[in-house]
């Protein structure tokens, strides 16, 4: 087990600058979760820290010792990888023993530690295979077999998902997690996959542009997101932008689009925004905090009405998701799965404006972020 | 419609087997001598065919003691090809790997494959001369290596490049050094590629005739010089020289079938990847 | 404990070194090998054409351009230049020709096209000093079979004495040297043609265009960067053509088929002019440096 600490980390590609300047700190037994889009230094982060890549400035500090100039094979670190990097010539035993073998462990602790491996894998009865006979689920057990088999202080998970289908994907990600409690060794974890990120991180470090945009406990990046990338990044279906202008009106907050219809706040929040009255913002709303409303029960507080002409209906089952337009902008709304209406009619929603987010449009900052709690 | 496609289907049966036959009946030539009588070889019109297969005119071969020179190449085409695949498949990892000398150095590496033999054998003559290396083993054996480093370097470096990297970096987080994970992850890798690299290396200086023919004398005599020895103006050396070049020809010709699926990019340098 | 991460840092950093300068470590072994063919003649070999080495003098003082002059005007150089570019220039084109319609011939499907490919390549494998040697056999006045098969067609006997002949000597040699090679090219251009996308040549045809039309504008475009390798090495090959022609005639009759490589080696290893030789083969390499450079930077522009 590890603690990793990580100072004013550039990296550059020729003229590209693929990390601009990263801090970092993940605390023992943390299972840390980069993601961000394509491009964005996450794999490069990850691979630096493996010494896959040379830093050209800044301190990558495990345990007290920087591990700069260090081989990989000094760092004592484990990695898993996309392609599983399963060696074809050599059987699912000896792949997995590779790694104890290069450090010349005796032999018969090389066997009861790989057995052990494979029982809490599942995957014993696959040990006198070859990688070419198994599964992509299979061989992605090998590849984690590969790396809990080592007594290392760092795991490090290179998008291990992504070659898998999404039934599978489901699967092994809760496997994953599982094998993470079990062991309670400090993982970091890279993908680009907004949900693998929620559901397996004690911490997201979101990423963008080689730089670290924002990072927290998955429920605090997702309910008060820093910026309008980490507010549009997490959440699917994504959250719903639109410019509006911030008013006082009959002694509230009010948000005000371009086709004069209106949203108000309620008395809590309206005394938090009276700094930014007047300005012309963005606001935020999340799909499932918009819901029909109901005839004949009163509104919540802190809920504000508006009508909406539907254009769009997608069942998906569980829920159905309706898109109407605010203005230029295409609104998505997640209603349940029953509630249905064809294309054309004006239904009646209830936003919830304890949890919408108001973003300045000239920072992509996020002003205000929703008091409420998910749940 | 389908008549027609039946009809071009056969013709060009007919063609192919033409085409065949034509390019093969050199080769079925020099074997049927091998096997004729000197009455047979030396008949007019020729004989088509052997009456018999008999194989005098190897035993004479094996009598006089030149099948030695089979050995000589065996050992000379034998050890430098193992130590031009090793230096040629190391080099070949560093360039591919690390771009080691950027692209100028491997144009230097292929340019010295283009560089006539005649103009290499001439001033390593007398080199050799200096050293003592005229018609010694270790003379042609450094020699061939030299050759054929630029061959196997060219040919590893595009069978290297084709292994997944991700293959190498986990051998090195797993506690590889660089040079295990060369020797435990790259040359496994690359068997096939090592394989058809290390036959057509191996053609090569056994086929091979100007260095041999300058740089032997007696003693470590090939066989293809042994071959134009025979050529004495007098025909009655016939049987020989059809005798020799089957024993010299016919494992090159089941080596290179042993490897067919690497056979395109074995001989354009790497240009097909078949 | 200050000396802790110290320490550590000292005792790693000659593996880090190490790691550093292991892509040296590993090309090193080869390059040094390499320098005896690649570095060493050419060097060796200028400095020699500058001195008045033979077999019997072992002047090693400075001659200047002598031996440069004495090339210059020496006939059976510039003869043995021109057999070496009539052998390029007719059995380039040919393979090249051959070879093309060998593999339009393979293209399609056709039954047992695995054994066809692996009998035809044989010829590319075998010694070109054993092709010279069998040739010899066939091309035989009296007992070879060439002569026969010829007279069957003409319908009488045909007495030509190929390799002596100075109207059939050229044929000959190029006979053998393109049966051994053209299988070759058929090689590489059928594994070229088989990768050109079939869609498109089909819509071609479809829209009317003739076959010469299709094969201008869509396959050779495809094939072009394999034929352009296919024809480079087979020219490099054919300009330093030794062994069949040493197998069939030794540059003979007289020296009306002699190569470069030939009266360099005539010249070298049997008249013992050591330091005119080398001026041979010093002009050599430049010819070939200079024709490899330019036909590579017409490729580049090309591209």
């Amino acid at each position: 087990m590890a603690r990793l600490s990580i100072r004013g980390l550039h990296k550059f590609y020729g003229k590209f600058e693929a990390l601009k300047g990263i801090d970092l700190d993940i605390a023992e037994g943390e299972f840390c979760v980069f993601v961000g889009p394509s491009g964005c230094g996450k794999s490069t982060l990850l691979r630096t820290i493996a010494g896959l890549e040379d830093v050209d400035d800044g301190a990558i500090d495990i345990d007290g010792e920087v591990v700069n100039t260090l081989r990989p094979r000094d760092r004592n670190i484990a990695m898993v990888f996309q392609n599983y990097a399963l060696y074809p010539y050599l059987t699912v035993f000896e792949n997995i023993a590779f790694g104890l073998r290069a450090r010349k462990t005796p032999d018969t602790q090389v066997r009861e530690r790989v057995g052990r491996a494979a029982e809490m894998l599942g995957i014993t009865a696959l040990l006198d295979r070859t990688p070419r006979q198994l599964s992509g689920g299979q061989r992605q057990r090998v590849a984690i077999g590969r790396a809990v088999v080592r007594d290392a202080r760092l795991f490090l998970f290179d998008e291990p998902l992504s070659n898998l289908d999404a039934q599978l994907r489901d699967g092994m990600r809760a496997e994953i997690k599982r094998l993470h409690q079990e062991i309670g060794k400090t993982t970091i974890y890279v993908t680009h996959d907004q949900i693998e990120a929620m559901t397996l991180a004690d911490r997201i470090v979101l990423m963008r542009d080689g730089l670290i945009e924002q990072q927290g406990a998955p429920l605090d990046l997702f309910e008060r997101p820093a910026t309008r990338f980490v507010a549009s990044f997490l959440g699917s279906p994504q959250m719903n932008f639109m410019p509006c202008r911030l008013e006082r009106r009959d002694g509230a907050a009010t948000i005000v689009f371009a086709d004069g219809r209106t949203l108000a706040f309620g008395a809590e929040r309206s005394a938090d925004l009276s700094a930014h009255e007047g300005r012309d913002l963005v606001i935020g709303i999340r799909p499932e905090h918009m819901s029909r409303a109901l005839p004949d029960r009163p509104p919540a507080a802190g809920a504000a009405p508006i009508s909406v002409l539907v254009d769009l209906v997608q069942p998906t089952g569980t829920r159905t998701y309706a898109q109407f337009r605010i203005g230029e902008v295409e609104v998505t709304v997640e209603l349940p799965a029953h509630i249905v209406e064809h294309p054309g009619t004006t239904i009646d929603l209830l936003v919830d404006m304890t949890r919408v987010v108001l973003i300045d449009p000239k920072t992509d900052k996020v002003l205000s972020n929703g008091t409420g709690e998910t749940g | 419609m389908r008549a027609d496609k039946g009809t071009g289907l056969a013709l060009r049966y007919v063609a192919a087997v033409a085409v065949t036959i034509v390019f093969l009946f050199p080769i079925y030539w020099l074997a049927s001598i091998s096997f004729k009588t000197p009455d047979e070889i030396f008949a007019s019109p020729p004989a088509w065919w052997p009456e018999q297969i008999q194989f005098a005119n190897y035993a004479v071969l094996f009598k006089d003691g030149d099948v030695v020179t089979i050995w000589n190449s065996l050992v000379i085409a034998s050890v430098s090809t193992v130590c031009a695949m090793l230096l040629g498949t190391m080099c070949a990892y560093s360039i591919a790997r690390f771009r080691t000398g950027g692209n100028l150095f491997s144009d230097w590496i292929i340019s010295n494959r283009m560089i006539p033999p005649i103009v290499i054998v001439f001033p390593v003559f007398l080199l050799y001369v200096r050293l003592g290396w005229v018609d010694t083993y270790i003379g042609l054996i450094v020699l061939y290596t030299a050759f054929n480093l630029p061959y196997v370097i060219w040919m590893m470096r595009g069978y290297i490049q084709d292994i997944p990297l991700e293959l190498e970096e986990s051998a090195l987080v797993d506690g590889c050094t660089r040079w295990q994970v060369f020797w435990k992850v790259v040359l496994p890798m690359a068997r096939g590629g090592l394989f058809a690299t290390a036959v057509f290396t191996f053609v090569f200086a056994w086929n091979e005739f100007i260095f041999a023919l300058v740089l032997t004398r007696s003693e470590v005599t090939t066989f293809p010089v042994q071959v134009t020895h025979y050529f004495g103006g007098q025909s009655n050396f016939w049987a020989k020289i059809a005798a020799m070049s089957m024993l010299g020809t016919v494992p090159i010709f089941i080596a290179v079938a042993l490897l067919q699926r690497f056979l395109v990019r074995g001989i354009s340098l790497g240009a097909v990847k078949g | 404990m200050v000396s802790g991460g110290g320490g550590s840092a000292v005792a790693l950093a000659p593996g880090r070194l190490a790691d550093r300068n292991f892509k040296y470590y590993m090309i090193f072994p080869a390059v040094l090998v390499i320098l005896l063919i690649g570095l060493f003649p050419v060097i060796y070999t200028l400095i020699i054409s500058f001195q008045n080495l033979t077999m019997m003098d072992e002047d090693t003082s400075f001659h200047g351009l002598m031996h440069y002059r004495a090339l210059f005007e020496d006939a059976r150089f510039w003869e043995s230049l021109l057999h070496t570019f009539i052998f390029v220039a007719v059995a380039l084109p040919a393979e090249l020709l051959l070879g093309l319609a060998m593999a339009y011939l393979f293209l399609e499907r056709l039954p047992g096209r695995q054994i066809f490919v692996a009998l035809l390549v044989l010829p590319v494998v075998t010694s070109p000093i054993i092709a010279g040697a069998t040739w010899r056999l066939l091309f035989d006045n009296q007992f070879g079979p060439i002569n026969q098969i010829l007279g069957w067609f003409a319908g009488e006997p045909v007495p030509i004495i190929w390799l002596v002949d100075p109207n059939f000597v050229y044929p000959a040699i190029l006979i053998a040297e393109i049966w051994q090679w053209t299988p070759f090219m058929f090689l590489l251009l059928l594994a070229a043609l088989s990768n050109v996308d079939k869609s498109q040549t089909e819509a071609a045809e479809l829209d009317g265009a003739s076959f010469l039309r299709t094969f201008r504008l869509i396959v050779l475009p495809a094939i072009w960067p394999v034929m352009a390798i296919a024809v480079l090495i087979r020219a490099l090959d054919l300009f330093r053509l030794f062994d069949v022609v040493w197998a069939l005639t030794r540059g003979g009759p007289g020296t009306s088929t002699e190569t470069i490589s030939i009266y360099a080696y005539v010249a070298g290893f049997q008249q013992f002019e050591t330091s005119y030789t080398a001026a041979m083969a010093f002009v050599v390499i430049v010819i070939l440096a200079v024709s490899i450079t330019l036909v590579l930077r017409r490729l580049e522009i090309d591209r």
